[in-house]
Protein backbone atom coordinates (compact mmCIF):
# COMPACT_ATOMS: atom_id res chain seq x y z
CA UNK A 1 0.00 0.00 0.00
CA UNK A 2 1.04 3.59 -0.54
CA UNK A 3 1.42 5.81 2.49
CA UNK A 4 1.88 9.55 2.79
CA UNK A 5 4.61 10.53 5.24
CA UNK A 6 4.58 14.19 6.26
CA UNK A 7 7.90 15.21 7.81
CA UNK A 8 8.86 18.47 9.50
CA UNK A 9 12.05 19.49 7.67
CA UNK A 10 14.65 22.05 8.69
CA UNK A 11 17.99 22.76 7.09
CA UNK A 12 19.86 25.41 9.13
CA UNK A 13 21.90 26.40 6.04
CA UNK A 14 18.91 27.25 3.84
CA UNK A 15 15.74 27.50 5.98
CA UNK A 16 14.68 30.27 8.34
CA UNK A 17 11.92 28.14 9.84
CA UNK A 18 10.95 24.45 9.73
CA UNK A 19 8.44 23.41 7.05
CA UNK A 20 6.54 20.25 6.21
CA UNK A 21 7.37 18.03 3.25
CA UNK A 22 5.21 15.08 2.21
CA UNK A 23 6.59 11.88 0.68
CA UNK A 24 4.70 8.94 -0.83
CA UNK A 25 6.13 5.57 0.18
CA UNK A 26 5.21 1.97 -0.61
CA UNK A 27 4.87 0.15 2.71
CA UNK A 28 3.58 -3.01 4.35
CA UNK A 29 1.33 -2.74 7.43
CA UNK A 30 4.07 -4.49 9.40
CA UNK A 31 6.72 -1.94 8.40
CA UNK A 32 8.05 0.31 11.13
CA UNK A 33 8.10 4.10 10.83
CA UNK A 34 11.90 3.79 10.84
CA UNK A 35 11.62 1.62 7.68
CA UNK A 36 9.64 4.40 5.99
CA UNK A 37 12.25 6.98 6.93
CA UNK A 38 15.02 4.69 5.62
CA UNK A 39 13.13 4.27 2.31
CA UNK A 40 12.72 8.03 1.95
CA UNK A 41 16.38 8.67 2.74
CA UNK A 42 17.57 5.82 0.53
CA UNK A 43 15.40 6.33 -2.56
CA UNK A 44 13.84 9.81 -2.50
CA UNK A 45 15.81 12.37 -0.52
CA UNK A 46 19.25 11.55 0.83
CA UNK A 47 19.40 14.84 2.72
CA UNK A 48 16.76 13.72 5.25
CA UNK A 49 18.43 13.67 8.68
CA UNK A 50 17.40 11.50 11.62
CA UNK A 51 19.13 9.50 14.35
CA UNK A 52 19.02 5.71 14.43
CA UNK A 53 21.34 3.03 15.68
CA UNK A 54 20.24 -0.42 16.86
CA UNK A 55 16.74 -0.19 15.32
CA UNK A 56 15.46 -2.63 17.94
CA UNK A 57 14.13 -0.37 20.69
CA UNK A 58 17.22 -0.54 22.90
CA UNK A 59 19.57 2.30 21.98
CA UNK A 60 16.92 5.04 22.28
CA UNK A 61 18.28 7.03 19.31
CA UNK A 62 15.16 7.40 17.20
CA UNK A 63 12.64 8.98 19.56
CA UNK A 64 10.47 11.45 17.65
CA UNK A 65 6.91 12.76 17.51
CA UNK A 66 4.88 10.36 15.39
CA UNK A 67 1.28 11.42 14.77
CA UNK A 68 1.59 13.97 17.56
CA UNK A 69 3.01 11.72 20.27
CA UNK A 70 6.55 10.80 21.29
CA UNK A 71 7.47 7.27 20.22
CA UNK A 72 10.46 5.27 18.98
CA UNK A 73 10.37 5.06 15.17
CA UNK A 74 11.80 1.52 15.37
CA UNK A 75 8.99 0.29 17.66
CA UNK A 76 6.05 1.92 15.89
CA UNK A 77 4.34 -0.17 13.22
CA UNK A 78 2.41 1.38 10.33
CA UNK A 79 -0.65 -0.77 11.13
CA UNK A 80 -0.82 0.65 14.66
CA UNK A 81 -1.15 4.22 13.41
CA UNK A 82 -4.38 5.80 12.21
CA UNK A 83 -5.09 5.45 8.48
CA UNK A 84 -3.99 8.22 6.12
CA UNK A 85 -0.99 10.44 6.51
CA UNK A 86 1.72 9.68 9.06
CA UNK A 87 3.18 12.87 10.52
CA UNK A 88 6.73 12.77 11.81
CA UNK A 89 8.18 15.71 13.77
CA UNK A 90 11.23 16.25 16.00
CA UNK A 91 10.99 16.12 19.81
CA UNK A 92 9.71 19.25 21.53
CA UNK A 93 11.60 21.28 24.12
CA UNK A 94 15.08 20.77 22.65
CA UNK A 95 16.81 22.87 20.00
CA UNK A 96 16.52 21.69 16.42
CA UNK A 97 19.78 20.85 14.65
CA UNK A 98 18.48 19.44 11.37
CA UNK A 99 15.20 17.78 10.30
CA UNK A 100 14.41 15.23 13.04
CA UNK A 101 17.68 15.69 14.95
CA UNK A 102 17.56 17.70 18.16
CA UNK A 103 20.33 18.88 20.46
CA UNK A 104 20.45 16.28 23.26
CA UNK A 105 23.14 18.10 25.32
CA UNK A 106 20.71 19.76 27.80
CA UNK A 107 19.00 16.40 28.29
CA UNK A 108 22.27 14.64 29.18
CA UNK A 109 23.39 17.55 31.39
CA UNK A 110 20.24 17.04 33.49
CA UNK A 111 20.90 13.30 33.51
CA UNK A 112 24.45 13.80 34.79
CA UNK A 113 23.26 16.28 37.45
CA UNK A 114 21.52 13.53 39.47
CA UNK A 115 24.67 11.37 39.80
CA UNK A 116 23.38 8.38 37.82
CA UNK A 117 25.97 5.91 39.13
CA UNK A 118 26.45 3.75 42.23
CA UNK A 119 28.13 5.60 45.11
CA UNK A 120 29.47 3.45 47.91
CA UNK A 121 32.82 4.20 49.60
CA UNK A 122 32.52 1.37 52.11
CA UNK A 123 35.18 -1.37 51.71
CA UNK A 124 33.78 -4.01 49.35
CA UNK A 125 33.07 -7.48 50.78
CA UNK A 126 35.10 -10.50 49.63
CA UNK A 127 32.49 -11.38 47.00
CA UNK A 128 29.75 -9.09 45.68
CA UNK A 129 27.62 -6.52 47.55
CA UNK A 130 24.63 -8.73 48.30
CA UNK A 131 21.07 -7.66 47.67
CA UNK A 132 17.86 -9.60 48.27
CA UNK A 133 15.34 -10.12 45.44
CA UNK A 134 12.93 -7.84 47.33
CA UNK A 135 15.53 -5.07 47.55
CA UNK A 136 16.25 -5.44 43.82
CA UNK A 137 12.54 -5.40 43.01
CA UNK A 138 12.23 -1.98 44.69
CA UNK A 139 13.92 -0.19 41.77
CA UNK A 140 13.52 -2.78 39.00
CA UNK A 141 11.14 -0.66 36.90
CA UNK A 142 13.48 2.32 36.64
CA UNK A 143 16.45 0.19 35.49
CA UNK A 144 14.71 -0.18 32.11
CA UNK A 145 15.35 3.42 30.97
CA UNK A 146 17.14 3.70 27.61
CA UNK A 147 17.61 7.51 27.73
CA UNK A 148 15.62 8.13 24.55
CA UNK A 149 14.23 11.44 25.96
CA UNK A 150 10.67 10.57 24.90
CA UNK A 151 9.46 11.25 28.46
CA UNK A 152 11.32 14.49 29.15
CA UNK A 153 10.34 16.03 25.81
CA UNK A 154 6.66 15.09 26.29
CA UNK A 155 6.48 17.07 29.54
CA UNK A 156 4.79 20.52 29.41
CA UNK A 157 6.81 21.58 32.48
CA UNK A 158 10.02 20.89 30.52
CA UNK A 159 8.68 22.68 27.42
CA UNK A 160 8.02 25.80 29.48
CA UNK A 161 11.32 25.72 31.38
CA UNK A 162 14.31 23.77 30.10
CA UNK A 163 16.03 24.04 33.49
CA UNK A 164 13.62 21.45 34.93
CA UNK A 165 15.65 18.23 35.31
CA UNK A 166 12.87 16.29 33.62
CA UNK A 167 11.36 12.82 34.04
CA UNK A 168 14.31 10.85 32.59
CA UNK A 169 16.82 12.30 35.06
CA UNK A 170 14.40 11.65 37.94
CA UNK A 171 13.86 8.06 36.79
CA UNK A 172 17.61 7.48 36.77
CA UNK A 173 17.96 9.10 40.19
CA UNK A 174 15.18 6.78 41.45
CA UNK A 175 17.14 3.79 40.15
CA UNK A 176 19.98 4.59 42.61
CA UNK A 177 18.08 6.29 45.46
CA UNK A 178 16.15 3.08 46.13
CA UNK A 179 19.16 0.78 45.57
CA UNK A 180 20.06 -0.73 48.96
CA UNK A 181 23.77 -0.75 48.01
CA UNK A 182 23.96 2.96 47.24
CA UNK A 183 24.96 5.58 49.84
CA UNK A 184 24.28 8.86 48.03
CA UNK A 185 20.47 8.81 48.19
CA UNK A 186 20.30 11.81 50.52
CA UNK A 187 22.50 13.87 48.17
CA UNK A 188 20.30 12.98 45.19
CA UNK A 189 17.15 13.86 47.13
CA UNK A 190 18.74 17.22 47.98
CA UNK A 191 19.42 17.85 44.28
CA UNK A 192 15.87 16.88 43.33
CA UNK A 193 14.24 19.05 46.00
CA UNK A 194 15.69 22.09 44.21
CA UNK A 195 13.22 24.50 42.56
CA UNK A 196 13.91 22.80 39.21
CA UNK A 197 13.59 19.33 40.70
CA UNK A 198 10.65 17.00 41.28
CA UNK A 199 8.19 19.71 42.30
CA UNK A 200 8.07 20.97 38.71
CA UNK A 201 6.15 17.75 37.98
CA UNK A 202 2.41 18.48 37.85
CA UNK A 203 1.32 14.83 37.51
CA UNK A 204 0.31 15.26 33.86
CA UNK A 205 1.30 11.66 32.92
CA UNK A 206 2.55 12.49 29.41
CA UNK A 207 5.90 10.91 30.37
CA UNK A 208 4.33 7.61 31.45
CA UNK A 209 2.27 7.42 28.25
CA UNK A 210 5.27 8.26 26.04
CA UNK A 211 7.78 5.83 27.59
CA UNK A 212 8.58 3.08 25.04
CA UNK A 213 9.77 0.86 27.92
CA UNK A 214 6.48 1.29 29.81
CA UNK A 215 8.21 2.56 32.94
CA UNK A 216 5.78 3.93 35.55
CA UNK A 217 7.58 7.29 35.46
CA UNK A 218 4.99 9.39 37.29
CA UNK A 219 4.93 6.77 40.05
CA UNK A 220 8.74 6.95 40.36
CA UNK A 221 8.52 10.76 40.58
CA UNK A 222 5.74 10.43 43.17
CA UNK A 223 7.88 8.09 45.28
CA UNK A 224 10.73 10.61 45.23
CA UNK A 225 8.38 13.47 46.16
CA UNK A 226 7.18 11.38 49.08
CA UNK A 227 10.74 10.47 50.12
CA UNK A 228 11.67 14.17 50.16
CA UNK A 229 8.55 15.10 52.11
CA UNK A 230 8.80 12.32 54.71
CA UNK A 231 12.59 11.85 54.81
CA UNK A 232 12.03 8.11 54.50
CA UNK A 233 12.58 5.68 51.61
CA UNK A 234 9.91 3.24 52.86
CA UNK B 1 23.41 26.04 14.40
CA UNK B 2 20.74 24.56 16.65
CA UNK B 3 17.67 26.73 17.25
CA UNK B 4 14.45 26.35 19.20
CA UNK B 5 11.25 26.54 17.17
CA UNK B 6 8.64 25.93 19.80
CA UNK B 7 5.19 27.42 19.97
CA UNK B 8 2.21 27.15 22.30
CA UNK B 9 0.29 25.61 19.42
CA UNK B 10 2.80 22.75 19.07
CA UNK B 11 2.48 22.01 22.77
CA UNK B 12 -1.33 22.05 22.63
CA UNK B 13 -1.24 19.70 19.62
CA UNK B 14 0.72 17.09 21.57
CA UNK B 15 -1.48 14.02 22.02
CA UNK B 16 -1.05 13.48 25.74
CA UNK B 17 -4.50 11.98 26.32
CA UNK B 18 -7.12 12.58 29.02
CA UNK B 19 -4.70 13.46 31.80
CA UNK B 20 -3.14 16.25 29.73
CA UNK B 21 -6.64 17.63 29.01
CA UNK B 22 -7.34 17.47 32.77
CA UNK B 23 -4.14 19.42 33.45
CA UNK B 24 -5.09 22.06 30.85
CA UNK B 25 -8.63 22.40 32.27
CA UNK B 26 -7.12 22.68 35.75
CA UNK B 27 -4.94 25.61 34.63
CA UNK B 28 -7.79 27.33 32.76
CA UNK B 29 -10.00 26.78 35.84
CA UNK B 30 -7.44 28.49 38.05
CA UNK B 31 -7.38 31.51 35.73
CA UNK B 32 -11.21 31.58 35.55
CA UNK B 33 -11.39 31.76 39.35
CA UNK B 34 -8.83 34.56 39.49
CA UNK B 35 -10.91 36.52 36.95
CA UNK B 36 -14.14 35.85 38.89
CA UNK B 37 -12.73 36.83 42.29
CA UNK B 38 -11.04 39.87 40.71
CA UNK B 39 -14.32 40.99 39.11
CA UNK B 40 -16.19 40.39 42.36
CA UNK B 41 -13.80 42.48 44.47
CA UNK B 42 -13.61 45.22 41.82
CA UNK B 43 -17.39 45.39 41.38
CA UNK B 44 -18.01 45.49 45.15
CA UNK B 45 -15.41 48.24 45.55
CA UNK B 46 -16.95 50.39 42.79
CA UNK B 47 -20.51 49.88 44.05
CA UNK B 48 -19.77 50.53 47.74
CA UNK B 49 -17.36 53.44 47.33
CA UNK B 50 -18.86 55.31 44.41
CA UNK B 51 -22.30 53.76 43.87
CA UNK B 52 -21.02 53.21 40.36
CA UNK B 53 -23.24 51.88 37.61
CA UNK B 54 -20.20 50.08 36.16
CA UNK B 55 -19.96 47.97 39.36
CA UNK B 56 -23.64 47.02 38.97
CA UNK B 57 -22.99 46.07 35.32
CA UNK B 58 -20.11 43.78 36.39
CA UNK B 59 -22.42 42.19 38.99
CA UNK B 60 -25.04 41.53 36.32
CA UNK B 61 -22.39 39.92 34.06
CA UNK B 62 -21.01 37.48 36.61
CA UNK B 63 -24.43 36.65 37.99
CA UNK B 64 -25.74 35.75 34.52
CA UNK B 65 -26.19 32.02 33.78
CA UNK B 66 -23.86 32.32 30.75
CA UNK B 67 -21.03 33.33 33.08
CA UNK B 68 -22.06 31.11 35.99
CA UNK B 69 -22.34 27.86 33.95
CA UNK B 70 -18.70 27.77 32.73
CA UNK B 71 -17.51 29.18 36.05
CA UNK B 72 -19.14 26.35 38.02
CA UNK B 73 -17.66 23.90 35.49
CA UNK B 74 -14.14 25.17 36.12
CA UNK B 75 -14.53 25.56 39.90
CA UNK B 76 -15.89 22.04 40.41
CA UNK B 77 -13.40 20.52 37.97
CA UNK B 78 -10.49 22.41 39.55
CA UNK B 79 -11.48 21.23 43.04
CA UNK B 80 -11.94 17.57 42.06
CA UNK B 81 -8.82 17.46 39.89
CA UNK B 82 -6.79 19.11 42.66
CA UNK B 83 -8.10 16.48 45.08
CA UNK B 84 -7.08 13.71 42.64
CA UNK B 85 -3.55 15.13 42.34
CA UNK B 86 -3.19 15.51 46.14
CA UNK B 87 -4.40 11.93 46.58
CA UNK B 88 -1.93 10.58 43.98
CA UNK B 89 0.97 12.64 45.34
CA UNK B 90 0.26 11.50 48.90
CA UNK B 91 -0.11 7.83 48.00
CA UNK B 92 2.24 7.14 45.02
CA UNK B 93 1.08 3.52 44.91
CA UNK B 94 -2.24 4.79 43.56
CA UNK B 95 -0.38 6.20 40.53
CA UNK B 96 -0.53 2.72 39.01
CA UNK B 97 -4.31 3.14 38.93
CA UNK B 98 -4.30 6.71 37.64
CA UNK B 99 -6.58 5.80 34.73
CA UNK B 100 -9.21 4.44 37.12
CA UNK B 101 -8.82 7.43 39.45
CA UNK B 102 -9.31 9.78 36.49
CA UNK B 103 -12.52 7.96 35.47
CA UNK B 104 -13.70 8.14 39.10
CA UNK B 105 -13.11 11.89 39.02
CA UNK B 106 -15.33 12.24 35.93
CA UNK B 107 -17.95 9.97 37.52
CA UNK B 108 -18.19 12.35 40.48
CA UNK B 109 -17.93 15.47 38.32
CA UNK B 110 -20.66 14.70 35.76
CA UNK B 111 -23.63 14.26 38.18
CA UNK B 112 -22.39 17.13 40.36
CA UNK B 113 -22.12 19.54 37.43
CA UNK B 114 -25.35 18.13 35.99
CA UNK B 115 -27.09 19.18 39.19
CA UNK B 116 -25.65 22.69 38.90
CA UNK B 117 -26.79 22.95 35.27
CA UNK B 118 -30.25 21.73 36.32
CA UNK B 119 -30.56 24.51 38.90
CA UNK B 120 -29.26 27.13 36.45
CA UNK B 121 -31.78 26.05 33.79
CA UNK B 122 -34.55 25.88 36.42
CA UNK B 123 -33.65 29.44 37.39
CA UNK B 124 -33.87 30.60 33.77
CA UNK B 125 -37.20 28.83 33.20
CA UNK B 126 -38.76 30.21 36.40
CA UNK B 127 -37.44 33.67 35.51
CA UNK B 128 -35.58 34.18 38.81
Amino acid sequence: MEIKVKILRFNPETDKRPHYQTFRVEAEPTDRVLDLLEKIKGYQDGSLAFRRSCAHGICGSDAMRINGMNRLACKTLVKDLSKGTITVEPLLGLSLIKDLIVDMDPFFEHYESVMPYLVNDEPPPLKERLQSPEERERFDDTTKCILCAACTTSCPSFWSNGRYVGPAAIVNAHRFIFDSRDRAGAERLRILSDQFGVYRCHTIFNCTLACPREIQITKAIGEIKRAIATGSLD
Amino acid sequence: MAAKFQTWWQGLRYRGGGTMVAWLLHRIGGLAMVIFVGMHVFASFLTQQFGSGFGTTLNIIYQSPYFQAPLYFFVIFHALNGFRIILLDTFPKLLEYQREVTWLQWMVFIPLYGLVVFFIIAGIVSGE
